[in-house]
């Protein structure tokens, strides 16, 4: 997909370095994402709990925060697979 | 009848590409791009690949989606496509060009929001039917054809960069117009004390960038993730050669199709052209 711009030395132990670090990027990312998201949900329930009428205009909000916070699982997703594949 | 096509559609899936079975198989493959049509106009690669016939694909998809479901003949009873097509029309309308874009701006940035909805959504979805478009062959009674696959033109960066760009490009060009370029540019410096600024305004500066960044990598990322994650699973079958595995990976594989088609392709088109019109109607009122 990418073009491996840095050549390094591709020993078993560099390959094995870049799988951990991929994977705890993308790991820790979800974490704070996966704390977001909970909390998005949390609140949109509470909400509609205590006013249930209000419910079509907080979806579209919820969504909005939905989307904003899942995609930083994405950015450290990519930042990943741009350290794995160019280094 | 639907669910004879939600069956197809996931033996489709369960079934893929049988050139996948022979060889290694890796994911990323599916993202290189060859030359269909190599057209070279000097530096300039406009060469037709895949992601670009997938692109022509869905435009004359949105279009005929547009004609069909806002055309409606008078007189008679409202019917379910009409329903269909006020509704398309209202989530455009109420949540995302009201959503951002003040009442002076909505008469000219309602299409281009709209637009993006569209055929973003468009793109997304015909990312997950399996189409006849890939650079597998297979022979069927000593036909070549292609294998069908599934891959979504926003999977690639170029396509949702073009996308953020031109978006990004509009901001401005619309905040200079509504408020003049003296009053604009002044408007993006916050009121702070004088030794503060040093700091702010490269952080100003950068955050009008990452904008950029930020709007076309998450729709970018997150079709890539889902295509990937799908291919994944099926592919670990052949990776692992084992077929047993299937009973585990294709449920599995299909649960995340089901999720990326009913929440995320929707989700990032209305994501997408949400924030456009926000900040375009940010930069058209700007808040001091």
């Amino acid at each position: 997909m990418f073009p491996s711009l840095l050549a390094a030395e591709h020993t078993a132990i560099v390959d094995a370095a870049k799988a951990i670090a991929f994977a705890l990027g993308v790991g820790l990312g979800s974490l704070g994402a996966g704390i977001g998201l909970g909390q998005i949900f949390g609140s949109m329930i509470q909400s509609v709990a205590r006013q249930p009428e209000l419910r079509g205009e907080l979806q579209g909000i919820m969504w909005l925060a939905f989307a904003l916070t899942e995609a930083l699982v994405f950015y450290g997703l990519l930042g990943g697979l741009l350290a794995f594949v160019l280094v | 009848m639907r669910r004879l096509l939600v069956l197809a559609g996931t033996l489709l899936l369960a079934f893929p590409a049988g050139a996948m079975a022979k060889g290694e198989f890796n994911p990323a493959h599916e993202w290189e791009l060859k030359e269909w049509v190599p057209i070279h106009l000097g530096p300039l690669d406009l060469s037709i690949n895949k992601a670009v016939a997938y692109i022509l694909l869905s435009a004359l998809v949105a279009m005929l989606i547009g004609l069909g479901l806002m055309r409606v003949k008078r007189g008679s009873g409202p019917t379910r496509k009409q329903a269909l097509g006020e509704q398309v029309y209202e989530i455009a309308q109420m949540q995302i060009a009201e959503q951002g874009l003040p009442a002076k701006a909505i008469g000219r940035w309602f299409p281009y929001v709209a637009t993006l909805f569209v055929f973003i959504w468009t793109v997304n979805m015909l990312g997950f039917v399996p189409l006849p478009l890939s650079d597998e062959r297979f022979e069927l009674f000593g036909i070549e054809l292609p294998t069908l696959a599934i891959f979504a033109a926003t999977s690639t960066l170029s396509v949702t960069l073009t996308l953020a760009v031109m978006t990004v490009v509009f901001t401005h060009v619309e905040g200079v117009r509504f408020n003049g370029p003296l009053r604009y540019f002044k408007s993006l410096i916050p009121e702070a004390p004088k030794p503060a600024l040093v700091l702010i305004v490269p952080i100003e500066i950068l955050s009008q960038l990452v904008r950029i960044v930020s709007l076309s990598v998450r729709l970018y990322a997150n079709m890539l993730a889902g295509h990937m994650l799908i291919l994944v699973m099926i592919g670990l079958v052949f990776v692992l050669e084992s077929v047993a595995l299937a009973v585990v990976s294709v449920p599995v594989a299909i649960l995340f199709y089901l999720f990326e088609v009913v929440i995320v392709v929707s989700i990032q088109a209305f994501i997408f052209a949400t924030l456009s019109a926000i900040y375009i109607g940010s930069a058209i009122e700007p808040k001091h």
